[in-house]
């Protein structure tokens, strides 16, 4: 449990990497809002996989902020229109996700007027936060169809249960750890109150006691910027923290470590510890949604690269086409190699522009050739030691590696395997430039592959193991009673015995069957006299 | 806007500035002032050497490269046969007669790396294995070494040095007796089966402060080299360390107990190939332990064998042999310490 809130102690996180920053490009050209595109692509795809249901179909139209896919369990979110127009297509298309998965999405056709649904809207004041009630501020989580904003895109109303009172703290996340983004550090720059709110709701909604709000301490004036309007407020538990930019702090389980020293067990949740922990674009969200009625149609996007000629933030409706938004950042498509969405060291890269951006992008990278080259060529690992140094799970990146090579998976998971939160500070220093996150995401799908088709066989030995039993068990029952009858069989006076008994009882059925004749007939021919 | 198929390769995607060849370039810029020591101390012997071992292991290197159809030019530009060369020129004396190294590094290169599957797959260090084959097959041309300069009656040239070294031809002002068990260990082994007290021994003339007069100052630069080292990241402080404390913990007792019989700590460190071994060569990552625990255990283990070798083995010094059976405990070692990894209970 984390006890008190003001001790600005750190602790160390293991590990980590200290990479260049290229914060300030994005941010000196402040934050606009992009222009609607002609068309929106809003991915039906929710966490881990799963897909919403529709709710439109193609020729409705629809008003900004309705309702268009809701999930079929309640682990999923609601997915609302970020533009008024007419649905033009639903149908499987690429989406801002790991390796371009391909999902179903809505096409939605602006008309050009940003027609907003009715919006309800609510004053957010110290008299509202103490008449709601957690309940209500969860069920508004849900349908404002929040998701982590930081990047994993977990539904947050998830996180929070009303009946669940071990919730002693909420960390807010403003530590954006990796190079280039900055749309974290702007939206704190632009929204403070709307932030404050926000995290008075969100510790309502948990019944948290205390909020600890984590900066890098490379940012400018934002803290003191916050600890004034909290002053002002005469709020008393939500402290600022600034922690060191060392890459990756802002992970959920990494500054968790660093702020209270407490480390999330393998396998487990934040929660495990009383802790939420929330990203603040996600908690601005929720502000929004509860003060103007809006849900999340749109969020601030990072543009930045050597190939962006005006690196900027822009407020992006979720499902803009990334060709919608490089267009207004005077993008150099030639001269781009790669193009990521997310950061340079765990981002995803993008085949092509026309994929509509998600409620997780955070990030749109144009990177030219010059800098994502590897430096050398790829040789065999040398052991080195230095990914051992910088791993800030405490593995052993290297025996890791060794391992999967060598097929003997099982051996990479005794090395904790899946405790590798695949921030890639491994393969950034690793003189023989090996792509060691490939290696272990290869690993994690096999073995979960290898323990679906394990579970299986074990289930058909189960079931093949009882259908032995069973013919074993009718076979000895048969059995059984075949011997029954061989005894009886086997023994010749037993079987006189048993033939004689038999006759015997025949013969005096028949004997009285006569008998009974006998005297019917003489009733019946005393009756006829 | 449309249809230019970007790259899609995975995350990271701002590569390092780090390679192979910078480490093991890192390696011999670390080397430079002990080479250096060498030469004063004991001649021009080491240059030829250091080339002839280069020479040799870049020759075995390409030939296994090109026999096992592997990449010659990428693997030669790593620098590891290079660094190789080096370390086994180093441990042989400056006089050694040239096949020395073309045996030693054939077995290095050829038997302990590429036979075992190349760069990053060696079980055993290769100069080591290497230095090993040679120590036993050829004790007596590995037992040749000159006196340091200072003491030595005659300092050999730059050319007198290849007439020894390839044809065997020593200067006729230079006795045979000097250039046969001049090393300080050899003289203490030698000393001490003759029954002599160690302080004795030590008052000859190829003795120094706490070491080997000359020994002690190429031990120093090996130290100043291995520092450079483990500032520059390349190797962490945990082996050398191990080496170092181990090695004074371990002599200590028996040279308190008996400084008659027993060499003492600072003599065992400034001595031989101790220096050498703690930061050069039980450091070689490849054939050493992973995890931060087995990494003491094998430093610790290799001070260990060294010393047993040197006080009650046949060998004069045990550092190739300490090496080589703590390469073969590594991945026992590294299987029973797999580190806690984040959030799970302390064991």
């Amino acid at each position: 449990m984390v006890n008190s809130v003001n001790s600005q102690q750190l602790y160390k996180l293991q590990g980590g990497i200290k990479l260049p920053h290229h914060k300030n490009d994005s941010l000196q050209n402040g934050l606009s809002r992009l222009p609607i595109a002609d068309k929106v692509y809003m991915s039906l795809r929710i966490n881990r996989g799963n897909i919403a249901k529709p709710l439109v179909k193609v020729g409705d139209w629809v008003l900004k902020g309705q309702i268009i896919a809701k999930p079929d369990t309640i682990k999923g979110s609601y997915i609302h229109a970020s533009t008024s127009g007419e649905i033009t297509a639903i149908q499987q298309r690429a989406t801002a996700s790991p390796e371009a998965d391909i999902s179903y999405v809505i096409e939605i056709t602006s008309d050009g007027k940003e027609k907003w649904v009715n919006l309800a809207q609510t004053k957010i004041n110290q008299s509202y936060i103490d008449s709601v009630t957690p309940e209500d501020i969860i069920n508004s989580i849900h349908e404002a169809g929040l998701v982590g904003l930081g990047g994993a895109g977990f539904p947050t109303h998830l996180k929070y249960n009303s009946q669940n009172n071990s919730i002693n703290t909420l960390i807010v996340n403003g530590a954006e750890c990796e190079p280039y983004i900055t749309c974290d550090e702007q939206l704190m720059l632009d929204f403070p109150d709307d932030l404050i709110n926000g995290i008075l709701l969100m510790m309502k909604a948990s019944g948290a006691s205390q909020a600890i709000f984590a900066l890098e301490d490379q940012v400018g004036n934002i803290k003191s910027n916050i600890d004034k309007r909290v002053k002002d407020r005469n709020i008393q538990n939500i402290s600022v923290v600034k922690v060191p930019t060392i890459y990756p702090a802002g992970g959920e389980k990494q500054l968790i470590k660093v702020l209270t020293g407490l480390e999330v067990p393998s396998g487990g949740l934040p929660l495990n510890l009383g802790i939420i922990v929330q990203n603040v674009g996600t908690i601005k969200a929720l502000s929004d949604y509860i003060a103007e009625g809006r849900p999340l149609v749109e969020r601030i996007v990072t543009i930045a690269g050597d190939c962006i000629g005006m690196a900027q933030n822009f407020v992006t409706a979720i499902g803009t086409p990334m060709s919608h938004l490089l267009q207004h950042a005077d993008f150099d498509k030639d001269k781009t190699h790669r193009l990521i969405i997310g950061g340079p060291m765990m981002g995803y890269s993008m085949p092509d522009c026309s994929i509509g951006i998600d409620k997780t992008t955070n990030c749109i990278l144009a990177l030219s050739e010059k800098i994502t080259q590897h430096y050398g060529d790829t040789l065999p690992c040398i052991r080195c030691g230095e990914c051992v140094n910088v791993c800030p799970a405490g593995l052993l990146p290297q025996q890791l590696h060794w391992y999967i090579k060598g097929e003997n998976l099982e051996k990479a998971r005794e090395h904790h395997l899946y405790d590798c939160i695949e921030c890639g500070a491994c393969a950034w220093v690793c003189p023989s430039q090996i792509k060691l996150v490939d290696y272990y995401r290869y690993a994690k799908s096999e073995l979960k592959y290898l323990d679906y088709k394990r579970e299986k066989s074990d289930k058909a030995q189960i079931r093949h193991e009882q259908r032995e039993a069973r013919l074993e068990r009718l076979k000895t029952e048969r059995a059984a009673k075949r011997k029954r009858t061989r005894r009886r069989t086997s023994n010749p006076d037993k079987i006189k015995q048993d033939l004689n008994a038999t006759m015997e009882r025949i013969q005096k059925a028949k004997a009285e069957k006569i008998a009974q004749q006998k005297t019917k007939k003489q009733e019946t021919d005393n009756n006829a006299e | 806007m449309q249809n230019k198929v970007f790259n899609t390769e995975s995350a990271p995607h701002i590569p390092n500035k780090n390679s192979v060849a910078k480490v093991m370039l890192t390696v011999w810029l670390a080397l430079v002032p002990a080479m250096f020591a060498h030469v004063l101390f004991f001649g021009t012997g080491i240059i030829i050497q250091l080339t002839l071992s280069i020479l040799f292991a870049l020759f075995f290197e390409a030939i296994s490269l090109k026999l096992l159809g592997k990449p010659i030019k990428l693997f030669l530009k790593d620098y590891s046969a290079f660094v190789t060369g080096l370390l086994f020129a180093l441990c042989i004396s400056p006089v050694a007669p040239w096949w020395i190294s073309f045996i030693g590094m054939f077995f290095a290169i050829v038997v302990a790396k590429h036979l075992f599957g190349g760069l990053g797959q060696n079980i055993f260090n290769p100069a080591m294995l290497g230095f090993a084959v040679v120590l036993i097959s050829f004790p007596q041309a590995m037992s040749i070494w000159l006196p340091p300069h200072s003491i030595s009656p005659y300092a050999m040239s730059f050319v007198e040095n290849l007439h020894a070294i390839f044809l065997g031809q020593f200067p006729t002002a230079i006795e045979f007796d000097t250039l046969t068990q001049a090393t300080p260990l050899d003289l203490i082994k030698t000393g001490i089966s003759q029954d002599k007290m160690m302080s004795e021994i030590t008052t000859g003339v190829v003795f120094g402060d706490f070491g080997g007069l000359g020994w002690e100052w190429v031990a120093n630069m090996y130290f100043i080299g291995g520092v450079f080292l483990i500032y520059k990241k390349i190797i962490t402080w945990r082996v050398p360390t191990a080496v170092i404390l181990t090695t004074i913990a371990f002599s200590l007792p028996f040279y308190l107990f008996d400084a008659d019989n027993f060499i003492g700590p600072l003599q065992h460190l400034f001595s031989g190939g101790l220096m050498l071994g703690a930061f050069f060569i039980a450091t070689d990552p490849t054939s050493g332990c992973s995890s931060h625990k087995g990494q003491l255990i094998f430093g610790a283990g290799v001070a260990i064998m060294t010393l047993l070798i040197r006080e009650f083995g046949n060998f004069p010094d045990g550092v190739a042999f300490g090496v080589l059976i703590m390469n073969m405990s590594a991945p026992l070692i590294d299987r029973l310490t797999i580190p806690k990894a984040f959030g799970q209970e302390n064991k």
